[in-house]
């Protein structure tokens, strides 16, 4: 290509870059800065250099890592029941789907719906005297719990959590396991395989990628969690339920610690390129096959 | 003799699935439909006598919380938000395809930036906002939601205009068009498609953004899916269950019909950019 298309090329991104600059690298350079600042809303433009105190101060934070470990655990339980979940539904709805596509806008419709939203919904639904749940449990078996308190809130947030997001990983799984050509099973049918040995051997060997992929794009979806947390619970239920994003949202929104916010924040993005720099990995490891 | 049986198992887990996957609607639409004494008395997903009264009820308390300010801030904020996402990404994305700039840095990046919680960048936006005076702006709120679905759009565009044939464009090039008029008259209307189906995406996920919404807005611009809210509280004392339904339902129908409508292009869309990504 002759230089004046580069040139051209470099024009064509430039907006683009302009605003990633102004909306995501100029806000990363004040990350940077406040967290090794001492800094308040009196003095925002005039930070006071401070070293790492900031940090220090996350690290010692028990709720700082109890906000860790309830989002790590979170995205990994809510991921695993996803995947699964999504892929016996996939599979077993397939026939359904190959004769009817729109089926599968019903599945679909409960992406649609804003997750603080979802959360808000809950609250409805969970209620003890108007909401239905609590009122068919008492219906059919005379009890319900208490699904917001301590003992069951994390178990409500999965519950509430997989139900909207399952559909994510049946669409992808669905679309995978659609594309598996069909001459690939008649060959392995030929070959004696049938039913569940067909499924092991043949389809969930050439559904791993996508398995793989689904549920990474889940525990990352899930680790960040925030809306229908805050809108269900906010901090509730002890601080048990304290994710990363809410965290960090209260140390800045509740207590006005700037400094302890922005520090938790970099962590957290040390944290997520952890995982991505070990996604990239295991993916162009697996990208020969 | 086994064949139609397994088919009516099958028929049976799918309207379970629709049923407890769209329970959260579902039963808010049933409360809505209510009225308030009968929402008292029955929490069951029989309506005794269906009414409109709670969807009367949330216009009519427009004077403390106006639902049509909040349905067109969203509106007016997501719109801004996809067309401007869209704008941008689209010039890039051909860059990418055809001149090779920046396909080393920029994707990278935008495929990586969907996998970074976008909190960690909340604070200083906020701060930025404050000194340059965006929050509680509509367009402010959009530059968020456009930085929200940059990532998505880039993706999807970078793979389809990679995949267009070069030969039309090729063509155009010999006929003596400069590389805007072939964006916009050979590569744009080849890529309708891909721009109908990203920017309903695009649509529907700054119309359900939360984070940003709650975070920088605080009356002017808030969107419907924060100030959906308000409305638990509105009655000072309890709750009123059938308006805040209502409310939840008004809210959430615009995606919804959207989603029934395009679902086709909606899973392509959510597909690609999960793949490709």
């Amino acid at each position: 290509m002759p230089r004046t298309s580069r040139f051209e090329g470099r024009l064509l991104i430039a907006p683009l870059t302009a605003f990633l600059i102004a909306l995501l690298g100029f806000p990363l350079v004040l990350d940077i800065i406040y967290s090794v600042s001492r800094v308040g809303f009196e003095n925002i433009r005039a930070p006071e250099p401070i070293g790492f105190s900031n940090y220090a101060k996350a690290v010692a934070d028990p709720e700082f890592w109890a906000a860790a470990w309830f989002s790590l655990r979170f995205g990994l339980i809510v991921a695993v029941i996803q995947v699964v979940a999504g892929l016996m539904l996939a599979v077993f709805l397939a026939p359904l789907f190959a004769k009817r596509p729109w089926l599968i806008a019903l599945l679909m419709l409960p992406m649609m719906v804003a997750p603080a939203l979802v959360g808000l919904m809950y609250r409805l639904i969970l209620h003890e005297f108007v909401g239905a749940v609590p009122y068919y449990l008492l219906e059919w078996y005379g009890d319900f719990p208490a699904f917001l308190g301590r003992d069951w809130a994390f178990t409500t947030l999965v519950t509430v959590e997989t139900l909207q997001w399952t559909p994510f990983a049946l669409l992808i799984l669905h679309s995978s396991y659609a594309a598996i050509s069909p001459d690939i099973r008649e060959a392995a049918a030929l070959d004696g395989a049938r039913g569940r040995r067909l499924f092991v051997n043949i389809d969930l060997p050439l559904m791993l990628p996508a398995l793989g992929l689904t549920f990474f794009i889940r525990f990352i979806d899930s680790f960040r969690v925030f809306d229908n947390l805050y809108t269900l619970v906010g901090p509730g239920a002890g601080g048990s339920t304290t994710s990363m994003s809410i965290y960090i949202y209260q140390a800045f929104f509740k207590v006005g610690d700037i400094g302890l916010a922005v520090a938790a924040s970099m962590l957290l993005l040390a944290a997520s390129f952890v995982v991505l720099w070990a996604i990239n990995g295991l993916t162009a490891r697996k990208a020969p096959l | 003799m086994r064949k139609p049986l397994v088919n009516a198992l099958r028929w049976l887990v799918f309207a379970a699935a629709v049923v407890i996957l769209n329970f959260p609607v579902i039963a808010t639409l049933v409360t809505s439909l209510k009225s308030e004494a009968e929402i008292m008395t029955n929490a069951s997903l029989m309506i005794e006598a269906p009414t409109l009264d709670n969807y009367a009820a949330v216009f009519a308390m427009a004077d403390r919380f106006d639902i049509l300010h909040f349905l067109m801030n969203s509106l007016v904020a997501s719109l801004i938000g996809s067309v401007l996402a869209i704008a941008l990404a689209f010039p890039a994305a051909y860059a990418m395809a055809r001149f090779g700039v920046g396909r080393s840095w920029l994707l990278p990046l935008a495929v990586n930036l969907r996998a970074v919680p976008l909190i960690i960048f909340a604070i200083p936006i906020y701060l930025m906002y404050q000194q340059v005076g965006l929050l509680d702006t509509r367009f402010g709120l959009a530059l968020i939601l456009c930085l929200v679905n940059v990532p998505l759009v880039l993706v999807l565009f970078a793979s389809s205009i990679a995949d267009l044939p070069l030969e039309i464009e090729e063509a155009g090039r010999v006929d003596g068009a400069g590389t805007l008029r072939l964006l916009a008259y050979v590569v744009a209307p080849m890529s309708l498609n891909v721009v109908a189906a990203s920017s309903v995406l695009a649509f529907i996920y700054s119309w359900n953004e939360f984070l940003f919404g709650l975070m920088l807005t605080t009356n002017n611009a808030t969107p419907v899916s924060v100030g959906a809210s308000f409305f638990f509280a509105a009655s000072g004392g309890g709750v009123r269950w059938g308006v805040a339904a209502a409310v939840m339902i008004l809210a959430t129908l615009p995606p919804l019909a959207l989603g029934l409508l395009m679902y086709r292009q909606i899973g392509r869309s959510m597909t690609a950019g999960a793949v490709k990504g």
